[in-house]
């Protein structure tokens, strides 16, 4: 059997995603993830490894409300990360995403 | 997919052609009106029990009690046309307005209301505030529109309050909901949801113009069982139908 090994980073980014789509319900979220696998063959574990494709994912589904998951996912992360999180005028959710993986490594240092 | 919306276009046509010629068959078109109200707004309540079915988990998240409050809406309206079909059917009264039939169809607007303002808040702070404002502005527009069209002939019946009251309600609270839904098909729009937010938006707008109408044309005393404007709430109920099917199947 393969053992899939991640990055904290990763392990962390999974966890929030998770959490952010909890803005729908526990069957909402449920649902996002089935619809991803036949959107974009993206599986619920492979996500924290695609970001790119699970927003474009989302934004295919809800639109602009796509926004409001992407906000919630990223405030979670900052809140595992012990980071603080400040809302940037034309940052989108990779922007936000690869601003916390180099304040997190910029800490580690 | 596909499927579902050519079944969809083929009743649409169907139900428009057996309206549009009507004068060959005019007491077939009485009962076919009266009948087939309930049986489309059953049809309607089921699509959206299926979507409850699917979205609720409990009741303490806002995504689950905006399903269960499409349902309730949709129900409430279902037991409203299935008086109405009684009343007409059974007892055989011709126009059973204002009856406990508008009772349960004025009530469904309120759970479909808090369904919609549920849904959308979720997503709300994606609008801005000048999108707000428009909509809120149109729909206040559109309102006094509707009730400036609608005050002379209702005022100049002999009608009683009640009749008067439920006169404007209709189609005012069919605003109400449409400025809501309006929202959330601006937010979704781009999306694969907005097909189901475009299917709603329509079915309401559909459902107010009918009820507009229907309060002038009862009011004129022009409105008779088999009506066209029967058409509009007809395919007003397939749209809803349509909507919380497309909602399962792209969500």
């Amino acid at each position: 059997m393969l053992v899939e090994t991640k990055s904290p980073f990763k392990d962390v980014l999974f966890e929030a995603v998770d959490e952010g789509l909890l803005t729908l319900g526990e069957s909402g979220k449920e649902a996002v993830y089935f619809h991803l696998q036949n959107l974009c063959s993206l599986r619920r574990v492979d996500v924290s490894d695609r970001p790119e494709i699970f927003v474009e994912g989302i934004r295919k589904i809800f639109g602009v409300g796509a926004e409001v998951i992407e906000r919630s996912i990223v405030m979670s992360l900052y809140r595992k990360l012990g980071l603080k999180y400040k809302e940037k005028e034309g940052y989108g959710f990779l922007a936000y995403l690869n601003d916390a993986k180099e304040m997190k490594v910029r800490r580690l240092k | 997919m596909l499927t579902i919306y050519k079944i969809s276009f083929i009743l649409i046509i169907g139900l428009t052609l057996l309206y549009v010629f009507q004068g060959y068959y005019p007491e077939f078109m009485s009962f076919f009106s009266n009948a087939f109200s309930s049986v489309i707004a059953g049809a309607a309540v089921i699509s959206s029990g299926f979507s409850l079915d699917k979205y609720w988990h409990k009741a303490k998240e806002r995504f689950s009690m905006a399903w269960l409050c499409f349902t309730c809406g949709l129900f409430l309206w279902f037991v409203g046309e299935a008086l109405w079909t009684g009343y007409t059917l059974v007892l055989g009264i011709e126009i059973p307005y204002p009856s406990l039939a508008d009772v349960f169809l004025l009530s469904g607007y309120v759970p479909f209301f808090v369904a919609l303002y549920l849904y959308v808040e979720i997503f709300g702070s994606v609008l801005s505030q000048r999108i707000l404002t428009i909509s809120l502005a149109m729909s206040v527009i559109l309102a006094i529109f509707v009730s400036g069209v609608l005050i002379a002939p209702v005022m100049g019946t002999e009608a009683d309050l009640t009749t008067m009251v439920v006169d404007f309600a209709y189609p005012i609270l069919g605003l109400v909901l449409l400025s809501v839904a309006v929202l959330g098909l601006l937010i979704f729009l781009k999306g694969n949801l907005g097909k189901s937010w475009a299917l709603i938006n329509a079915a309401i707008l559909l459902n107010t113009w009918g009820h507009a109408l229907f309060s002038y044309t009862t009011s004129q005393g022009t409105y008779y069982g088999g009506h066209p404007i029967n058409l509009l709430y007809a395919v007003a109920y397939v749209f809803f139908l349509l909507a919380f099917y497309v909602h399962i199947k792209e969500l």
